[in-house]
């Protein structure tokens, strides 16, 4: 009889074990060291993809009519992912300006026309150094984004070290961007 | 007002699901009928204050009340009323409420039905039915309250997802709710049944009808949402082995299981426990289907925003609801242990065998769905599970069920064999082979994977036609319809769910093997081939939705001899609220296959990318799962009809044949 018993307690043992790592995931994520937003890209450890894309005009900025990537180089670079029509970007806006003091930002523009865009800065301020228009989204196909906002960081010679999905949040810049950040030795 | 009345109706059904938990279960203990008795009354309150709070909030929404932050978030002044009506469950607040709705009305049918049920076991079973409704009440009230209010009300809400605004969505989250709140009933039976330490067959008698309900219930839901997934997401597939999906496949492969396991303690009382034990997994996996989106710990594309702070209360919920059953489990379980008094090659034997690889599949589906999260706990790597690993795993667990699904029901009780089974099994092998070569002359370049496919299928539906055959075939002593009027329903539901699983391998199978699909970019003028039609661009054109904008290709569909037979208006639109764009898939279903078309990026100057599909006999796959609930629904209200029979029948005789080889059910159970 003891052999039965102890088969009507295995399940109970499973459920503890799977409870077990499921409260740990939950923990993890809670403390913000675990994103589920942070999905794996093929990208790390590679250079960024060739990006060249009409700039946008704004005042006492640069005249010139496009914007590359490679103006960037010699520095740590944050490309970020976003639009005016999409509501995590304007959450994410002062997280942004926050990180702009200690990091360039390269803003793409994703699918957005520029009226709107410039509108977007208006309201929720302008942390980019340059931002880049991606009309029809062909250079996010070739980042391979997954849905805006989203953002890269690169190193000083343009190779992706970091990406993140959805919003950036002062969690995330504590706990993912900024060690990333001092890794790189900025 | 009416949103605070809401609110307190909702408050009023925690505090009488309080009553309705604790009250009863003291009852049963003392035998003190009075308190039994509070069971169906708190069930029934509860139910309709639930109604109400329900109501209350879809009136928010019919009235876009947008100083309701609910409202506010997910609906919009010039979306079409039914989006309005059905955005109240298109997020996270509503969704809740509305499967709070669901697990109370089936607490309060269970309170006004169950009559010939002895008090105290149905006292017990919704005691556990006001447990889980107080759980989600409580989830509701603390974490998720709909009825919050915003201190400054907006113009116009910020709309609902686009790509939400569905008539398939909008049915699709109430059917899969009314399939995972179902199990609840389930659930409680098998709680109520640990306390007590009794398990006859009346109980599985009692509990059959929830869970084949609940069961048809979860099989429309999920065919609802894989059709929704091949219409609305335009990629042309039906399944993806999402985490979304996995998270409802896996109560319904549990509940399959459940159905069946229950079969043999209803006719055999054996496998108690095993049921017991199965009805807890059913239930938790579907609560598990429900909640582990939204708690932050896995990805998804469906998922609503997830929040981790309600993770925990969610993983709380979990923890009691699936923990202290199963530690009552490995307490009183054991006294529900009978030993085996039948051989292999029996009807109990296939069974079990049919549980074993619905059990197996559950587990390779589970894993499939746990396992990056758990590696990535313990190495930090992030992975994701794809189709290649469920095809090699999941398909071939599927293939050796289908194999016993075709002579398992043609099997004796205990031991033995019932005449039926040599020429079933002859039929069977016929079918299989003919299939195969069939497949094989028309076309030989094909593996052993289409092969086998095709194989099963014929045997299968050759096992299940020899067998409709050897039942129903005129004899000396009776003729067609009078062996028909015979058979018990359960029976004839079974035939038409297993026949079913033929159409839907059908449509399956057929999609994956002679699915057609060209990607190009085309000018109007162009002409496309694909599998026998000629299809011409003709043009775009510009399209006013009553909350959108969208562009329009038309495709004109031609046959060999340059017939017209078709035309086809793939969309992409605009939706000015969200600026977002979806695309709109154009479909024209028929039963020998489906066209299929979309509108890719593109303008004039560099042409249109269009994405032209031809998918043979793919609506099959939701007309077999359609057949699979009408067979579920089949037996559920023939057994009504075959019990009041019983009743009726003074004499007693026997209302089958073979198929009732079981002895008698022993009347009266306790009680």
């Amino acid at each position: 009889m003891s052999k039965v018993r102890l088969s009507f307690l295995l399940p109970l043992l499973a459920f503890a074990v799977l409870a077990l790592f499921g409260a740990i995931a939950l923990y993890s994520t809670l403390l913000g060291s675990r994103d589920p937003a942070q999905l794996p890209s093929v990208l790390v450890g590679k250079p960024a993809p060739q990006t060249t894309l009409p700039r946008l005009r704004q005042q006492d900025h640069n005249n010139e009519n496009s914007v590359t990537l490679t103006e960037f180089r010699g520095q740590p670079l944050l490309v970020n992912f976003f639009a005016s029509w999409c509501a995590p970007c304007r959450v994410e806006a002062p997280a942004l300006e926050m990180i702009s003091k200690n990091i360039a930002i390269f803003g793409i523009a994703y699918k957005d026309r520029s009226e709107d865009t410039a509108e977007f800065l208006q309201q929720f301020g302008n942390p980019f150094q340059a931002i880049g228009m991606d009309i029809d989204g062909r250079n996010g196909i070739r980042w391979g984004v997954y849905g805006v906002p989203e953002t890269y960081l690169l190193d000083r010679d343009g190779v992706v070290v970091l990406r993140h999905a959805g919003p950036i949040t002062r969690g995330i810049i504590d706990n993912t961007i900024m060690p990333a950040l001092e890794d790189l030795g900025s | 007002m009416i949103a605070e009345f809401g609110h307190f109706a909702l408050i009023t059904a925690f505090i009488l699901s309080l009553a309705q938990s604790v009250v009863p279960l003291f009852g049963a203990a003392r035998r003190n009928i009075a308190m039994m008795l509070v069971a169906p009354a708190a069930a029934i309150s509860v139910t309709l204050a639930v109604i109400l709070s329900f109501s209350a909030l879809v009136w928010g929404f019919i009235t876009s009340d947008f100083s309701l932050a609910l409202v506010a978030n997910h609906s919009h002044s010039t979306k079409p009323m039914i989006y309005k009506i059905s955005g109240t469950w298109g997020n996270h607040e509503g969704s809740l409420l509305l499967w709070i709705l669901i697990l109370v009305i089936y607490g309060g049918l269970m309170a006004l039905g169950g009559r010939t049920m002895p008090i105290a076991l149905k006292a017990r079973i919704l005691a556990i039915q006001g447990m889980v409704s107080a759980s989600f009440l409580a989830f509701s009230l603390f974490t998720s309250n709909p009825f919050q209010r915003l201190s400054t009300i907006p113009l116009d809400g910020k709309g609902l997802n686009p790509i939400l605004q569905d008539p398939g969505l909008a049915i699709h989250p109430p059917m899969l709710y009314l399939g995972y709140v179902g199990l609840s009933m389930a659930f409680a039976f098998a709680v109520a049944a640990l306390i007590t330490g009794e398990v006859d067959r009346m109980w599985a008698k009692w509990m059959r009808p929830w869970v084949i309900a609940a069961w048809c219930a979860l099989t429309c839901g999920i065919a609802l949402g894989s059709w929704w997934a091949y219409y609305e997401l335009g990629w042309g597939g039906w399944w993806f082995w999402d985490p979304v999906e996995n998270a409802s496949l896996m109560p319904w492969l549990a509940a399959t299981a459940l159905l069946h396991s229950a079969i043999v303690v209803e006719k055999r009382g054996q496998l108690k426990s095993w049921t017991v034990l199965l009805a807890i997994m059913a239930f938790s996996l579907s609560l598990v289907g429900t909640f582990i989106v939204r708690s932050g710990l896995l990805t998804s594309v469906h998922s609503f925003a997830s929040d981790p702070a309600r993770g925990v209360f969610v993983l709380m919920i979990l923890l009691f609801a699936v923990g202290i059953p199963l530690a009552l489990y490995a307490w009183r379980g054991p006294k529900l242990f009978t030993t085996a008094d039948f051989t292999l090659t029996s009807r109990e034997g296939a069974l079990i065998a049919n549980n074993m690889l619905l059990i197996v599949a559950t587990a390779i589906v589970l894993l499939g769905t746990f396992y990056p999260l758990g590696l990535e706990l313990v190495t930090g790597a992030r992975i994701t599970v794809g189709p290649p690993y469920f095809d090699a795993t999941f398909n071939p667990v599927m293939a050796i069920l289908m194999m016993i699904m075709a002579i398992g029901p043609v099997m004796a009780w205990r031991r033995g064999r019932t005449t039926r089974l040599q020429p079933v099994m002859i039929c069977a092998l016929a079918g299989g082979a003919i299939a195969c070569i069939a497949l094989l002359s028309f076309e030989a370049r094909f593996g052993i994977g289409p092969l086998a496919a095709l194989g099963l299928i014929g045997w299968l539906s050759a096992g299940i036609g020899a067998d409709i055959w050897l039942q129903l075939r005129p004899t000396k002593s009776a003729n067609f319809s009078a062996r028909l009027k015979r058979l018990p329903r359960d029976v004839i539901g079974m035939w038409v769910a297993h026949f079913g699983i033929v159409i839907f391998m059908l449509g399956a199978v057929g999609d994956s093997l002679f699915n057609s699909e060209q990607v190009v970019r085309a000018n109007p003028g162009d002409v496309i081939r694909i599998a026998d039609r000629n299809i011409t661009f003709t043009g775009i054109q510009q399209v006013q939705g009553p909350n959108y904008q969208a562009v329009a290709a038309q495709l004109e569909y031609r046959d060999e001899a340059g017939n017209l037979f078709a035309v086809l208006r793939p969309e992409k639109r605009i939706y000015s609220a969200e600026r977002q764009t979806t695309t709109e898939a154009a479909i024209r279903p028929t039963l020998r296959g489906d066209d299929y078309a979309v509108l890719g990026d593109g303008d004039a100057q560099i042409g249109y990318t269009l994405r032209l599909y031809y998918k043979p006999l793919i609506s099959w796959i939701w007309g077999g799962a359609a057949l699979m609930a009408v067979g579920g629904l089949v037996a559920v209200f023939g057994r009504q009809r075959t019990v009041r029979r019983q009743n009726a029948a003074i004499t007693g005789v026997a209302v089958s044949d073979t198929h009732m080889a079981a002895p008698p059910l022993s009347r009266g159970g306790k009680g």
